[in-house]
């Protein structure tokens, strides 16, 4: 036993080495493909067995740009996205006070209803949604693709606001109604700086989902409505490798600026310079 | 303008099967502070919410000033309240929860201010005016719940368990403020609570509730002094339950047996010779005595001692499962085992009939 002990003594005390080791390897198997695709995105004339590109370049985002027209499919995604947003919100923010405030029948049932579509495959549900709307002439327009996000946005929406409802003290709002405030100032008033935050986070949820939305987006856009997701795909189909990498690190922008802002700890209540709670 | 600020008619609220205020009649005077007082479940807080309009009732009226408020909504009842749990609003300052009910009802911030600024004066919170609630110790949240509820002068001044949120000390010192306060306003008050203490310190007069109904309405001293049931003087401060027999009574006294002994006590209403009946005092009210003779003296023996301090707390048996209860501060020191008398001086006894 104390043999054991004395044999095992350096690996014990290499723990920490290999547990390093195990989280710098998974590092790099997350983050290797991002990195080459910024590489391509920035390199000239890197064919074969280079290690790194001979020459860099931002002429790929210029051709981008370009040819991709990126501008207009940026302000696609931004429309489309507005619209999923605000529609989610909208029904997060009624949801959320039925599931949070009310005691309603069924609502285990009702909340499972609607987690379904992002429970069930994304292709199939896509299938579905991409049939309706061709009868209702929604494909290719922004309220069409907005919509077909809301099917998955607006869960997200519904749980955060849910909680955030469920968090609300009844006592406050009583004592809102007995200072003398209707239902519309105490909302404007007492409710919605108490629900902001939430509000706020249901918001960044729902717009990186439908920012990052590929199989429903593919379903249901026309020549109108290409996102930037859509777009990055075509241009795989396109050929240039460096021009695709170019719009694949542009896609990835706007996900890294909130990724930064929320591990920066710009919490979204303090955006609006309210608080945390009681 | 009439004596009374507040009544409730026939108040009833029942949810499914449990009646929460069983026809609840009950005057409050203009500027009196009266306490609602019962254990959890008595209905209580279901009749101030019945008053803010935030439980509607079921049967029954609610007046205030004359004028019958049972279905005005809520925010037109001008109502001022304090809460158990504060309730202020998070997102705002002292300063903005104190102003609330003055800009709810459409007062600009400059006339508003010489308002919000006396009414932290009242509390004495001046300095704290920018702090958020969440910066602030309990006793200076409520102070500020205080200010919002007084700021705009309101008819009647709600308080649910305001204190009991606080620590001993601080609820103590906060009965005295609320008091002096509500005094030097003149305002109507409803104090809702369970503490039977400080029910009596802060009322003009209480109201104690039993399951959904009134038990009884009375001055403190009335309700300490004579308790019309069981449940009362149980309720309220020390008491003693002692099982005896009516053997007699004219208008003024009634003859009494404990355990074979005979006693006299002050006559009730609806004696009859024979009946079973219970001798309530006070235990601090009974005194321990020498002699065997004399009035309402009880022989017995010490059962158990108990140490308080400024006091001792003696369990006498007096017979087979009839034991009374005695603290006193006088000298002597009793020990388990020795014989006493009792003296329980009738002014001091009270004949309460068994629920």
């Amino acid at each position: 036993m104390r043999i054991l002990k004395l044999y095992l003594q350096p690996l014990w005390n290499a723990r920490l080495l290999l547990i390093y080791s195990f989280l710098a390897g998974f590092a790099i198997l997350i983050l290797a493909p991002f990195l080459m695709i910024s590489l391509r995105s920035v390199g000239k004339g890197w064919f074969g067995k280079l290690w790194f590109p001979p020459e860099l370049t931002l002429q790929w985002f210029q051709s981008a740009i370009d040819i991709g027209n990126i501008p207009e499919v940026l302000r696609n995604t931004a429309i489309i996205a507005a619209i999923a947003v605000a529609i989610s919100t909208a029904i997060g923010i009624l949801s959320g006070w039925a599931f949070g405030r009310r005691h309603l029948p069924g609502k285990e049932m009702l909340m499972a209803i609607i987690l379904l579509p992002r429970m069930i495959p994304p292709i199939t549900y896509a299938l579905g949604v991409a049939k309706i709307f061709y009868g209702l002439d929604l494909v290719n327009t922004y309220l069409g693709v907005g919509l077909a996000h809301v099917s998955l946005c607006a869960p997200y929406a519904i749980l955060v606001l849910s909680s955030t409802f469920e968090a609300l003290d009844e006592r406050v709002l009583e004592a809102a109604t007995v200072c003398g405030a209707n239902t519309l100032k105490s909302f404007f008033y007492v409710i919605l700086p108490m629900i902001l935050p939430g509000i706020l986070a249901s918001m960044i949820f729902t717009f990186t989902t439908s920012y990052n939305e590929f199989t429903l987006t593919l379903m249901t856009y026309g020549p109108d409505t290409v996102t930037m997701a859509v777009r990055t795909y075509l241009a795989i189909g396109e050929g240039y490798v460096e021009i695709t990498s170019a719009m694949a690190v542009i896609l990835v922008v706007p996900s890294l600026v909130i990724l930064a802002m929320i591990q920066g700890g710009i919490q979204p209540e303090k955006l609006i310079g309210g608080f945390k709670g009681v | 303008m009439s004596d009374i600020m507040i009544e409730f008619r026939n108040l009833t609220k029942r949810y499914g099967t449990l009646l929460a205020n069983d026809h609840v009649n009950l005057q409050i005077k203009r500027g009196e502070l009266m306490t609602l007082l019962g254990p959890s479940g008595c209905g209580k807080t279901t009749a101030l919410r019945g008053l803010t309009g935030y439980v509607r009732p079921d049967e029954g009226q609610i007046l205030i000033d004359d004028k019958d408020v049972t279905n005005l909504p809520t925010y037109q009842r001008q109502l001022g309240m304090v809460f158990q749990n504060f309730a202020l609003f998070p997102h705002m300052t002292v300063w903005d929860n104190v102003r609330f009910p003055l800009m709810i009802r459409g007062v600009s911030k400059k006339d508003s201010e010489a308002q919000v600024r006396e009414a932290l004066q009242l509390i004495r919170l001046e300095g704290l005016s920018d702090r958020y609630p969440r910066q602030l110790s309990g006793g200076q949240q409520q102070r500020v719940g205080l200010a919002r509820a007084l700021v705009y002068r309101p008819n009647v001044l709600l308080l649910d368990e305001p204190l009991s949120n606080l620590d001993a000390k601080l609820r103590e010192e906060m009965r005295f403020e609320i008091r002096d306060l509500q005094r030097r306003l003149g305002i109507t008050a409803i104090y809702v609570t369970h503490d039977q203490q400080e029910a009596l310190a802060l009322s003009d007069r209480v109201a104690i509730m039993k399951s959904g109904h009134l038990e009884q309405v009375g001055t403190p001293e009335e309700i300490y002094e004579y308790p019309r049931s069981k449940f009362v003087a149980d309720f309220i401060g020390l008491s003693d339950f002692i099982p005896a027999t009516v053997e007699g009574f004219d208008a003024r006294t009634a003859r009494i047996s404990v355990a074979g002994v005979a006693l006299n006590a002050p006559a009730v209403e609806g004696l009859s010779r024979g009946q079973k009946i219970l001798l309530f005092i006070r235990p601090n009210d009974v005194e321990l005595v020498t002699s065997e003779s004399g009035e309402n003296i009880l022989p017995g023996v010490v059962h158990q001692t108990t140490y308080l301090g400024d006091r001792m707390d003696y369990r006498v048996q007096i017979a087979d499962g009839v034991n009374a209860r005695v603290q006193t501060a006088s000298g002597h020191r009793y020990a388990q085992g020795d014989r006493v008398h009792l003296h329980l001086p009738v002014e001091r006894c009270r004949l309460i009939q068994e629920e």
